[in-house]
């Protein structure tokens, strides 16, 4: 548990933020600022993502007082952030109505806390003085979900980051199945360099695509080819283009795994039915095979440029077994006889008797290692 | 309306030692606050002191925020403010020797920064107008706007046991203005504090101007004057039990031939007040114990409601 050794009303509190957030919030550490209980601990530090990056705050709560409201203390790069400022009358209800015996208290603390920190931010880049940039905030900010900061530091130059979610295709409605809560994030990370006044013609920004790790399953986000910035372009031209690109290479990547599905079909007559298959992007499968007695798993592994890159296989012996005690494996096999604009019935075959072979060396290799031991 | 900003902010010694003091014996974070005042000086260039040669002589007036006494309260209940930082203006009674300076916060292991809530309180106690005081030799006044901040390092292998940094809150631009701290001491660097000292201790004010009141017509003048003679010889009463058998009278024996018997006389009086503040240290340490011993209950009683609370 995350929250062990905070007194109970704070560790709900702290649950609850962790597991409820729309955001993932991570607890970087904890520690007790108590002098006469240093286990009760009653001060941690969270990372809240932001603008593809965390802000990372501390939390102080009071062990002798668990029951009165915690105080945030932002970066030391955040000293103008002022939430509760008397200038700007905010919902201060948050605090001075504090109740330990509720648990959304600190997430909602929290959440409007980062609210406000998104549209510091957000004055802090439009009070940048940036021709370029102010036409780009003027043309992009009612995007739904931006975010954008300012990053500025003694070593390196100023630079303005936006954070701009993009297509809404509802992806986990295309694939059947598929497990996602919810459609993927992405979002293009725009990083415009700011303040070099003697700079005649304007840089082009640098670009980057970012996405969670679930869209990994089925399309790496890494291989797109972002399409080309040219000169004097915006990000309200650029992104049309990029979603289009996008979307038309989201939509092969969904194509792709009905090529996979049906590769693992065709290996059902060479093989018979497998063990365990990915049913979902089908980007594994797992086979039983044997030559004379010596029974073995083939474990194949389709990679999303399937059938351009050919599926890597391993082998693991179900007879064998190491001096540790697992199974002996091959190492992974991705040279073999291959050919993409074979039918999937032929690179079936064709596995089938590279492995026929492979059998025998995979054999001897099993018993040599069984030998040693 | 703006404040002028402070070049620096003096602490005596014995006063930061005792707030270290207060803070390091306490359990949790405290906070409190700080009385003082602020004056104006001219930094003195003449000096007889040969082993510096000040060549750094600004000539313009300094402006010098001096902290005197601190007043701490327990943070458990959340003090002269609200949990948001609003400050509750009707816990601040006006005190009659010193100003109101500002106020500061001791929290151990935490970074060395100003907090939300830190800010939100000295924006707050810097804002309210009948807070503020004049400044001495100068015909302008300022507002409670200095915070101390006192922390101890997160890691526990650190050099440092305890950090602390004074800021001056700047209304305008809504930040907290880093300031130097003097230790106030003896040596060149402090002489202007000579020029701009001012005692504050509650030694009675004698009325030496007893005889001229009997010229006083006035029925309600007289009536004034008499509860002032009372005052008068209620100090004098106050005085004299300090003093305890040695009355002004017996000053004359500072002369002649009874001058011997004079040092024995005064030997025995300084002996009586050693007497007295060892009984009266005495008191304290077994009332301090008492307050310890008090201290240590209420918190386990709320170490056990917080578990309750908790475990419903």
């Amino acid at each position: 548990m995350a929250s062990d050794g905070l007194p109970p009303l704070i560790a709900s509190q702290l649950n609850y933020l962790l597991s409820h957030h729309a955001l993932d919030v991570k607890v970087e550490q904890m520690w007790s600022g108590n002098k006469y209980y240093p286990g009760v601990l009653d001060r941690f530090t969270i990372a809240i993502p932001f603008c593809l990056d965390v802000i990372k705050w501390d939390v102080i709560y009071n062990a002798e007082s668990p029951m009165s409201a915690p105080d945030i203390i932002f970066g030391p790069e955040d000293e103008s952030f002022h939430p509760f400022s008397a200038k700007s009358p905010k919902n201060c209800n948050l605090l001075d109505d504090w109740n330990s015996r509720d648990p959304t208290r600190l997430m909602a603390l929290i959440q409007e806390l980062r609210n406000q920190y998104v549209d510091y931010q957000r004055k802090r880049v439009g009070d940048v003085d940036d021709a370029r940039l102010n036409f780009e905030i003027s043309t992009i900010v009612f995007r739904e979900g931006i975010e954008m900061a300012l990053s500025s530091g003694a070593e390196k130059p100023d630079e303005v980051k936006f954070a701009v979610p993009i297509t809404d295709m509802k992806i986990d409605r295309m694939v059947p199945g598929c497990p996602w809560r919810g459609p993927p994030k992405m979002y293009l990370q725009v990083m415009y360099p700011v303040g070099k006044k003697h700079v005649t013609a304007p840089l082009a920004p640098r670009l980057k695509l970012v996405s969670n790790s679930e869209l990994k399953a089925f399309f790496s986000i890494e291989d797109v080819k972002l399409p080309p910035w040219s000169d004097g372009m915006c990000m309200a031209e650029y992104l049309p283009h990029l979603e289009e690109s996008l979307e038309k290479q989201i939509l092969e990547a969904v194509s792709l795994i009905d090529v996979r599905r049906r590769f693992i079909e065709a290996l059902v007559p060479q093989f018979g039915w497998p063990l365990e298959a990915d049913p979902v992007f089908c980007r594994k499968a797992t086979f039983l095979a044997g030559s004379g007695v010596f029974t073995f798993l083939v474990h194949f592994m389709i990679s999303t440029q399937f059938p351009k890159q050919q599926p890597a296989l391993m082998l693991q012996s179900c007879q064998h077994l190491s001096s540790q005690g697992v199974p002996v494996k091959s190492s992974l096999m991705t040279d073999y006889p291959w050919s993409p604009r074979w039918e999937t019935s032929q690179m079936a075959e064709r596995i089938c008797e590279f492995l026929a072979d492979e059998a025998l060396n995979f054999k001897r290799h099993c018993n040599e290692s069984q030998l040693q031991h | 309306m703006d404040d002028l900003p402070v070049e620096k902010i003096a602490i005596s010694g014995p006063t930061l030692a005792s707030l270290m003091q207060r803070f390091s014996s306490s359990s949790g974070p405290i906070d409190g606050l700080l009385f003082g005042h602020v004056s104006l000086l001219t930094p003195s260039t003449l000096s007889d002191d040969s082993s510096t040669t000040t060549t750094s002589s600004s000539s313009s007036e300094t402006l010098i925020a001096t902290v005197t006494s601190f007043l701490s309260s327990s943070s458990t209940s959340l003090s002269f403010y609200s949990p948001s930082g609003r400050v509750n203006p009707s816990h601040l009674a006006p005190s009659s020797s010193s100003s109101l300076l500002g106020w500061f916060s001791a929290r151990r292991k935490s970074p060395l920064r100003p907090s939300m809530r830190e800010f939100s309180v000295s924006e707050s106690l810097s804002s309210l107008p009948n807070l503020s005081f004049p400044i001495l030799n100068s015909s302008s006044s300022l507002s409670p706007c200095i915070f101390l901040l006192l922390t101890t390092p997160i890691p526990d292998q650190a050099i440092h046991t305890h950090e602390y940094r004074a800021y001056q809150f700047c209304a305008s631009t809504e930040s907290f203005d880093p300031k130097s701290v003097d230790i106030v001491n003896i040596g060149p660097a402090f002489r202007g504090h000579y020029g701009a000292f001012s005692p504050n201790s509650n030694f009675p004010s004698l009325a030496c101007e007893l005889r001229s009141s009997a010229m006083v017509e006035d029925k309600k003048e007289q009536e004034e004057s008499s509860s002032r003679i009372k005052q008068a010889a209620e100090d004098q009463r106050h005085l004299d039990q300090c003093a305890e058998g040695f009355e002004i009278g017996r000053l004359s024996g500072l002369m002649g031939s009874e001058a011997t018997n004079y040092t024995a006389g005064l030997e025995d009086l300084y002996e009586k007040m050693l007497a007295k503040i060892k009984n009266l240290a005495r008191e304290v340490e077994l009332s301090s114990a008492k307050v310890f011993e008090q201290e240590n209950h209420n918190r386990k009683l709320r170490q056990k409601a917080a578990r309750y609370a908790g475990s419903e």
